[in-house]
């Protein structure tokens, strides 16, 4: 008899955080120092293209991906950036990023809260149904929330918490009640949790619902081979008049970067998405290919215990950011010229950069480093015990990788320069995740940040009791901005509050950052419209964010 | 028959060994799968508590591995924690384009090794031993990664005769099958084929020294038959044992080579579940390596005897 188990859950793909290997050394993989030329150029991303010209029917494309991902069942499924671009493909989101930043329906009609931001009210599009005929209604919703979405150890349960229940209002409508007022809710459906799936469908499929998605998306699912090949093929009763352009769309996971530039130049694939940094500029050198670049919410960091003697004493953490000049590090990781430096869990084209807060974060100060290590040093009272005179010692850790090791060492170096005594562990993946979560670490690299609204995010990482709140760092000021953040529809306020937010954290060196990520797609110069996507009602939409594609909108001339 | 009764026992305590050893070992690996299941937003102390419920991680080992040897016989591996597939089904998609892509480079490796080793012994110390000697010690120095990259560069950027990456199934397309696997397969048989032409050559040195090689010269056999016919086959037995071990081994070096090619082969499953602490894929994935290892070398045993009447007629008369 195997495990008796009808779904399992999944790491949750949206968190600061970002948990996969490959995205923790995103920035890696060598290819530091670029020359002067390049340094000169202003850092950020590009986006070179060819003429794109008038749309075209038919045609066939592969996609080469980072990763393979677990499973398509929202619930279920881990989805990397990796997999959500699979995702749009055969799921339609039920609401999506603007170019503003601002969230809108798109397979919804509309959105709507009450005045106290408790409730939010749904509209669906009539008409519009799963590839397998099952209509998109109020129902369908309500089965998906509470059989997958809500149910117990679906890896979408605690990012929906705070919705109590879901109610049908009429055949189209549906209200989430939430235990709270949260003006980011809507947020909450532009990933996993608002990609509607065949109800019907995946009752059917049972255990193996994840291997066989049915949605409403511009494509219809047609196979997968694990770690080989998913293929889909245009969805002939598409809602969206006139869309897909694509007759069949072929992803293949090749993890190693170089082998999947190769596959590119050589033609196996048509498009590539990437996160490492020098890949992004290997492809920006690409004769026939034309680059989309976005820079997205996701920077490398430190976290530091703030429980954990000696980086409990503010001084200690201070002086460990002061001591660091970023810029050595994005050398490191390879993305001198590309990146610029971060402060924030925001890149610079996001709506929530803030300038203050970038103004505010100091390095590459080893003076001050040194005077504030000394004053710790020399505190009879110091937090680790020893005595008054002895050195500052603690454990860094980071997962095993050449860049990453490379980042390690600068680090060190940094630290034992200003008289910290710095011992480097190589951790594995799985074991590095899980003492961030114990609390079971003083100071290890990490990744942060995710393109969705700072509310969830910042939430999760910086309050009490929270499992992701690996620093252990929490104050009043945060947690009085965060219930103001959640009560606020407010754009303008809502910056305001975030950039308090971020002031506060970055005053007590929780963490440290290095440089933001350019994620790009990468494309044989016949694949036209990678980032021109629109919102049903021609509102235009927010390009590719971490090299994910709105694949219906994509058209190919050969 | 007590030769193969002996072989299927050894077999079957091998697996139960190998099995308990692998479940032992992932349990003591860092890391709890519940919290890799869940992730840090979802595992909260009740939840991390259910879901190792769920997977019985809180029974003692023995009771863990008893249940899960049960389930086993009977053709059960479980189900993956991670993508929820049967286990079974898992290793059934993957094995045979590990098996494929190691057994084109052994033909491969064989085919180009006997060939070179026979000539490069027959001429030892000649210009063309020193030329093969010579060539085959630097593609040994070549890992098989960075061979896997060079062929990559040549083949599939520079003269694009060859897909850098992808698969096809064999039933789908047989052609394209074989463009897919070339590749990969070159880049295992060349660290194969040195390996094997050193092999090869040394001992057919020894026995070119032989008397009877020597009656066959006085005989006046032309070269080409003394070389393959009467030198190549007592010369073989190294080189069969080492290819009967690097048989077994085709899945480690396949792990590479897989993931370069985004080959969907076992090796790259290995080596993603122990990462994921998808421990359930492991104990299988071991599992099925292990059984192939016995197998293989028992029928390497079985060849020896093939290869030499000695052991055929000494195993005959004691039984």
């Amino acid at each position: 008899m195997g495990l008796r188990r009808t779904r399992r859950p999944r790491l949750a793909a949206r968190m600061l955080w970002a948990l996969v290997a490959a995205g923790l050394v995103a920035a890696g993989c060598g290819g530091g120092g670029d020359d002067d030329a390049d340094a000169a150029e202003p850092t950020g991303a590009r986006t070179e293209k060819s003429e794109q010209g008038d749309p075209v029917y038919g045609g066939s494309i592969t996609v080469g991906l980072e990763a393979e991902t677990n499973s398509w069942l929202p619930g279920e499924a881990n989805f990397a950036n990796s997999g959500i671009t699979v995702a749009l493909a055969i799921y339609d989101p039920l609401m999506r990023r603007d170019a503003d930043g601002v969230v809108r329906p798109y397979l919804a009609e509309s959105m709507e809260p009450n005045d106290d931001l408790t409730e939010w009210t749904l509209t669906l599009r009539p008409g519009v149904t799963f590839h397998d005929g099952t209509p998109l209604d109020a129902q369908a919703l309500k089965t998906i929330f509470d059989d997958y979405l809500k149910a117990p150890g679906s890896n979408l349960a605690a990012d929906l918490e705070d919705v109590e229940e879901m109610v049908i209002v009429d055949d189209l409508t549906v209200t989430y009640r939430l235990a709270r007022p949260n003006s980011a809710f809507p947020d909450s459906l532009t990933l996993a949790a608002g990609y509607p799936f065949s109800p019907t469908a995946a009752a059917a499929a049972g255990e193996d619902a994840g291997a066989h998605p049915v949605g409403t998306g511009p494509f219809v699912f047609e196979s997968w081979e694990r770690d080989s090949q998913l293929v889909v093929k245009k969805n002939p009763n598409y809602w969206q008049e006139g869309l897909p352009y694509l007759d069949e769309i072929v992803f293949r996971p090749i993890p190693d970067e170089d082998t999947r530039v190769s596959s590119l130049t050589s033609g196996d694939i048509d498009v590539l998405q990437t996160l490492r940094q020098a890949t992004v500029s290997r492809v920006r050198e690409l004769d026939g290919v034309d680059s989309y670049e976005q820079l997205g919410n996701n920077t490398g960091v430190n976290i530091f215990n703030t429980t954990a003697p000696p980086l409990d004493d503010i001084r200690v953490r201070q002086a460990l950011a002061l001591a660091i000049d970023r810029e050595d590090v994005i050398e490191v990781l390879g993305g001198t010229g590309l990146v610029p430096p971060s402060s924030q869990p925001f890149g610079q084209d996001d709506p929530y950069f803030s300038e203050a807060v970038d103004e505010a974060w100091q390095d590459a100060d080893p003076e001050t480093a040194r005077e504030l290590l000394e004053e710790y040093v020399n505190d009879p009272n110091r937090s680790d015990g020893k005595a008054p005179g002895e050195p500052v010692s603690f454990r860094y850790d980071c997962p095993p990788d050449p860049t990453l090791n490379e980042l390690s060492q600068l680090y060190q170096a940094f630290w034992q320069a200003i008289g910290a005594e710095v011992e480097l562990r190589q951790v594995e993946q799985a074991t590095h995740v899980s003492e961030a979560m114990a609390g079971d670490y003083q100071a290890k690299c990490f990744r942060m940040g995710v393109d969705r609204d700072p509310y969830p995010n910042l939430k999760s990482a910086f309050t009490e009791g929270s499992a992701a709140n690996f620093t252990r760092f929490t104050h009043p000021d945060v947690d009085a901005a965060l219930e103001e953040l959640a009560a606020s529809t407010d754009i303008d306020e809502r910056k305001q509050l975030v950039e308090e937010i971020m002031l506060t954290v970055n005053e007590h060196y929780p963490v440290t950052y290095s440089g933001s990520t350019l994620a790009a797609v990468a494309v044989r110069e016949h694949v036209k419209n990678l980032d021109g996507w629109t919102f049903p009602d021609g509102t235009p939409g927010s390009g590719v964010p971490g090299a994910t594609v709105m694949w219906g909108h994509v058209w190919t001339t050969e | 028959m007590p030769l193969l009764l002996r072989r299927a026992v050894a077999l079957v305590v091998t697996l139960l060994v190998v099995s308990f050893l692998t479940f032992c070992l992932t349990s003591l690996l860092p890391g709890d799968p519940a919290v890799q299941i869940l992730g840090p937003e979802a595992a909260t102390e009740e939840n991390v508590a259910a879901v190792r419920e769920e997977l019985r991680l809180d029974d003692p080992l023995l009771t863990r591995y008893v249940h899960w040897l049960g389930d086993a016989v009977t053709g059960d591996l479980g189900r993956s924690y991670r993508t929820n597939q049967p286990v079974g089904e898992a290793i059934a998609e993957r094995l045979p384009v590990t098996l494929e892509i190691g057994l084109l480079a052994l033909v491969i490796a064989l085919a180009v090794a006997i060939p070179l080793g026979t000539l490069s012994a027959f001429q030892a110390g000649g210009l063309l031993d020193r030329v093969i000697t010579s060539t085959t010690f630097g593609v040994l120095a070549v890992p098989s990664f960075m061979m896997a990259i060079l062929l990559i560069l040549v083949f599939a950027e520079t003269l694009q005769w060859l897909p850098a990456t992808g698969w096809t199934r064999l039933t789908e397309d047989p052609v394209e099958n074989l463009r897919g696997a070339l590749l990969p397969a070159l880049s295992l048989a060349m660290g194969e084929l040195a390996v094997y032409t050193r092999l090869l050559r040394s001992d057919m040195i020894t026995t070119l020294q032989q008397d009877s090689i020597t009656m066959a010269r006085a005989k006046g056999l032309p070269t080409r038959r003394i070389l393959f016919r009467h030198a190549l086959r007592p010369s073989s037995f190294s080189l069969m044992t080492v290819v009967g071990v690097q048989i077994g081994t085709i899945v480690g070096g396949a792990v590479i080579v897989e993931t370069l090619f985004a080959v969907p082969g076992v090796g790259r499953l290995l080596v993603d579940s122990i990462s994921q602490r998808d421990l359930m894929m492991v104990q299988g994935v071991a599992l099925v390596i292990a059984a192939s290892v016995v197998v293989v070398n028992f029928t390497v045993d079985l060849l020896y005897s093939l290869l030499d009447p000695r052991i055929r007629h000494g195993r005959a008369a004691t039984a």
